[in-house]
């Protein structure tokens, strides 16, 4: 803990001896950081300790989105409301936005930003009369703080579940890392790690531990800081031993037959430049916020040393997590694929206010019918491992997408860890596919 | 699923730490082992044929990660694999030491004047003929059982893999790491052929050119160590890796006459022999061996086998320089000469095999195109010592160029049912023989074009594909379409056919003309022509597979 306050001493430090435009002031930043500092929302009959399910959430249609009120309605599931809790961001990149954002604006072309360190980009309020809002929020959440400098999952169960039956098709086992070469505010060196000729900004690198048939199978993405530039992406296969490129189309194809794309990981994970922004407004909704240790844990599925246990799942074919939603601040923003063959026609994120993570996201096919939903469970890291206590990262704990056509779901099963010696440097690199590889 | 198993691996440790030299006698370390595996039945069956293949399969897979103050990564890999082909005992009429041939080539050509002239080949002559058995002792002289289990050997087969690695961050945080022992070493970027993917001999035995070639490289034991050098001022990325082959020299196994799968027809040729005594007047009393002799390496540091490789990021490009100093893993066939200067062969065989030494120096690059959202692939190869066959003397040492050009998308159809992207990859495999003779077999251009398109339905449990491959110089092509069935973590079924035209190619083999015929023949020249997808084209096959993992 005393390490990582003077890191974050280090990072208040090292900001303000740089060149610098004016600050953010408080009250935005204030705004944008602690929303519930002067208490939670509320909405009338909406309590902690309740069930929103078929039976009353006509009561409650306007705190869900469209997807989460067709599945209560449907009774494929019900929440449990849980009350609204701060999930404060670590205070270095608190800081990096106060510093930094102050003379932050969108280039002229679509997915062109002006330089920018570290930090929230645009941390003031949207406004709808803006028309580059939608831009402005997803290049917050492009810059967010999410997993923080760099972190891990490990392992990572990904299950593939028939909707109908309840079956259990496929179990993956992964471990996923991640990494910001750039906007570093935590974990030194920061704000970048040098030396990075093609400027990258984020390294995504995943293996598949089980099963056998795609075991090895390990995929790498590099993210460049020129938002125009498409990424790279890399696949090692197992069974070939050797490491291909991918082309950009199978990052919308089905993530080894889950119902997963690569471009939804973490909510979003593509270019700004990929998609037309349009922010719809701010709501106040529902959200899968929870503490992770107050919630009843799967113990079947991972058991290890520590003692951790991963989210249960239940409901229609097992298809939702049994965690708790709390009522918190959304800025609703769809975007929609500037290429007109992508395989949707647009998805409407649900941005969560104070940690720019999207945790909900609906997704409509070319024809404009929703296919699926998008929930990524968030943990509060104060009550998760012992090693991501303080560390100001909102933990991705639990996921589920679910193909409402197809009837069909992957869910997501997490041990987040946020400790830079799990994702060093190197392991964000062609080499390392090849030498992990066997 | 894998099974994981914590232990202590005390003196296990400390043959690792002694394995890599460093001379640290490291603490008993805690460690984590994983376990994983597969049984599976490959049951094919001919055209005309019957069951060509009842291969039943057991593999292992562990690893050991030690705990070590010393090495960032320390581990020990194995995979352990044991076949048993039940062919030779369902189908002893065609396959196995009892096997009969009508004439040489009877599997894939009709008679002319060279099948006259040449004996059939000898199924399997260490149980047949101890005069062929001694001739070709050392290489393709496997008897019956080495074909009905083939990992069981004197050269410990069933143990695909064991190697022990390790990873030391240096000051500058840089990566050296080193990896010894039996071990498979990758370079290149060509699915199907190889063009520098030379490092191990492969084994066409198990299914000619159609599996995966993880499943029929040869594992060596070798020496790798790598300086993980990381991004620079330029670089996204660089390694340079040496990759020391100190295993005693294998060539390829091109499979025993009597073996269903025998690439080339090579092993009945090499048990043949040519009817010279029917030369009238001639100084033969009976036919003559074809091979007198395999003169394989005897293993010394000189014989010893060295590659380097730099590879690295730079951009969109990921490439590869690579060089190699390695033998030849195809057989070499040297004219024996029955006196000095002589035209005619001697009379206990006519030629031996040898694997000359063979220089290399290639490198690969692949690119992501923004504009085709695709991805292209290059891969170049140019050799110094290798030998080429031709009709006079048997070979020519001459310098190879092979390239290969891959282009690889993926486009979604909406119209074929699913959401998910087919892959589309397609590859032009391109040989120059750079002293190419009139009397050489392979043409001094060839080109052979792949094409993969795979589907993906129901979340990628069910796949179908179709693979063709046309080789222009044979005119002859392989359709191989399949669909495979995933239901569970377990289970996987993969139903395929797999089916040739062509073969029909001829080429004048001069003792033809000898024996009075000038016209072009099958034996034993037009193998090389035709290649090894024309030279199967009677081995049409429909075929199941089953594999349970865990």
């Amino acid at each position: 803990m005393l390490k990582k306050t003077l890191l974050s001493a280090a990072i208040a430090m090292t900001v303000a001896t740089g060149a610098q435009a004016a600050d953010v002031s408080e009250e935005i930043i204030q705004q944008s950081f602690y929303p519930y500092a002067n208490g939670a929302p509320t909405f009338e009959g909406l309590q902690a300790g309740m069930t929103i399910n078929q039976g009353n959430v006509e009561q409650f249609k306007d705190v869900l989105d469209p997807g989460m009120y067709r599945f209560i309605k449907n009774g494929d599931t019900e929440i449990k409301v849980g009350a609204t809790t701060s999930f404060d961001l670590h205070p270095s990149y608190v800081e990096a936005t106060r510093k930094y954002s102050g003379d932050v604006a969108l280039g002229a072309g679509h997915g062109e930003i002006s330089p920018t360190v570290a930090g929230r980009p645009f941390p003031a309020e949207p406004s709808t009369d803006d028309p580059r809002a939608g831009e402005k929020l997803a290049w917050n959440y492009k810059y967010g703080y999410n997993w923080g400098d760099s972190a891990a999952i490990a392992p990572f169960y990904w299950t593939m579940r028939d909707m109908e039956s309840g079956k259990k098709e496929r179990v993956l086992k992964f471990n996923f890392h991640f990494l910001n070469f750039t906007h570093r505010t935590s974990q030194e060196p920061y704000p970048k790690i040098e030396p990075n000729p093609s400027e990258l900004f984020r390294g995504i690198y995943a293996q598949v531990l089980e099963p056998f048939d795609v075991k090895n199978t390990q995929l790498l993405i590099h993210r460049f800081e020129d938002d125009t530039k498409v990424d790279n992406a890399y696949l090692y296969l197992g069974f070939q031993r050797r490491v291909r490129r991918l082309s950009s189309g199978q990052t919308t194809d089905a993530f080894l037959g889950t119902d997963v794309m690569i471009e939804d990981f973490e909510g979003y994970n593509g270019r700004i430049s990929d998609m037309k922004w349009n922010y719809q407004g701010t709501r106040y909704m529902l959200m899968p916020f929870f503490n992770h240790n107050e919630l009843a844990l799967d113990a079947e599925t991972h058991q290890d040393d520590d003692g951790y246990q991963v989210v249960a799942f239940g409901g229609k074919g097992g298809c939702f997590p049994n965690i708790t939603w709390q009522l918190r601040k959304v800025y609703e923003v769809d975007s929609v694929p500037v290429d007109e063959n992508h395989p949707i026609s647009k998805r409407t994120h649900f941005m969560d206010a104070q940690t720019f993570t999207i945790p909900r996201t609906v997704v409509y096919d070319r024809k404009g019918d929703m296919w699926k939903n998008w929930v990524i469970g968030q943990a509060h890291p104060d009550h998760h491992l012992p090693v991501n206590k303080g560390t100001g990262v909102s933990i991705d704990d639990a996921f589920t997408m679910i193909d409402i056509q197809a009837n069909h779901c992957t869910t997501g099963q997490f041990k987040g860890i946020v400790d830079p010696e799990m994702s060093p440097v190197d392991k964000f690199s062609v080499q390392n596919m090849r030498a992990s590889g066997n | 699923m894998s099974k994981t198993i914590t232990t202590t691996f005390s003196h296990l440790a400390l043959g690792v730490a002694a394995a890599l030299g460093t001379g640290i006698a490291l603490p008993a370390a805690a460690a984590e082992t994983t376990w994983a595996g597969f049984v599976e039945n490959a049951t094919y069956y001919r055209d005309g044929v019957g069951i060509s293949k009842f291969r039943n399969t057991a593999q292992g897979e562990f690893e050991t990660r030690f705990e070590s103050d010393t090495f960032r990564s320390l581990k020990l890999n194995g995979v352990l694999r044991g076949t048993y082909d039940g062919v030779y005992d369902l189908n002893d009429d065609e396959f196995g030491k009892d096997a009969q041939h009508a004439y040489l080539g009877q599997n894939w050509h009709g008679q002319d004047t060279s099948t006259a002239i040449l004996t059939p080949g000898v199924s399997f002559p260490c149980e047949n003929d101890p005069t062929l058995c001694g001739n070709l002792d050392g290489y393709m002289d496997h008897d019956e059982n080495d074909a009905r289990f083939p990992e069981f050997n004197d050269k410990l087969d069933f143990i695909r893999e064991l190697y022990v690695s390790a990873d030391k961050e240096l000051n500058n945080g840089d990566i050296l790491s080193v990896r010894l022992g039996k071990q498979q070493v990758v370079w290149g970027k060509t699915d199907l052929f190889r063009v520098l993917d030379v490092i191990n001999p492969v084994d066409y035995s198990r299914h000619n050119i159609y599996d995966e070639l993880e499943d029929i490289r040869i594992p060596q034991w070798m020496l790798t160590a790598e300086w993980r050098m990381g991004p620079n001022s330029v670089f996204d990325d660089s390694n340079l890796s040496l990759v020391w082959n100190f295993d005693k020299f294998r060539p390829n196994n091109l499979g025993t006459c009597g073996q269903s799968y025998r690439i080339l027809d090579a092993g009945c040729f090499f048990s043949s022999s040519a009817n010279l005594q029917l030369i009238p007047g001639g100084p033969y009393s009976q036919p003559v061996p074809i091979i007198h002799d395999v003169e394989e390496p005897n293993w010394s540091l000189a014989n010893t086998q060295l590659g380097m490789k730099w590879e690295g990021v730079y951009g969109d490009a990921t490439f590869s320089v690579n060089a190699l100093t390695y033998r030849q893993q195809l057989p070499s066939l040297h004219f024996r000469p029955l006196a000095p200067g002589a035209p005619v062969p001697a009379a206990d065989g006519v030629f031996d095999i040898k694997f000359p030494r063979v220089n290399l120096v290639g490198g690969s690059i692949d690119y992501y195109s923004m504009d085709m959202d695709a991805v292209w692939r290059l891969e170049m190869a140019y050799t110094e010592g290798e030998e080429m066959p031709r009709d006079t003397n048997g070979h020519k040492e001459t310098d190879m160029l092979r390239y290969v050009i891959g282009f690889d998308k993926n486009i979604i159809i909406p119209e074929l049912g699913t959401r998910s992207a087919f892959l589309l990859s397609t590859q032009l495999f391109g040989e120059h023989i750079l002293d190419h003779e009139a009397d050489m077999p392979n043409d001094e251009d060839n080109w052979i074009a792949t094409v993969l398109f795979k589907g993906f339905y129901m979340n990628n449990r069910l796949s179908p594909q179709v693979i063709v491959a046309h080789d222009f110089a044979a005119k002859s092509t392989v359709y191989a379409p399949s669909v495979s069935w995933t239901p569970d973590n377990h289970w996987m079924f993969n139903l395929g056919l797999n089916f040739k035209t062509g073969g029909n190619e001829t080429f004048p083999w001069s003792v033809a003309s000898a024996f009075g015929d000038s016209s072009a023949q099958f034996e034993p020249l037009a193998r090389f022509t035709n290649g090894p997808i024309g030279v199967a084209n009677e081995e049409d096959e429909i075929q199941l597979t089953v594999r349970y993992s865990f």
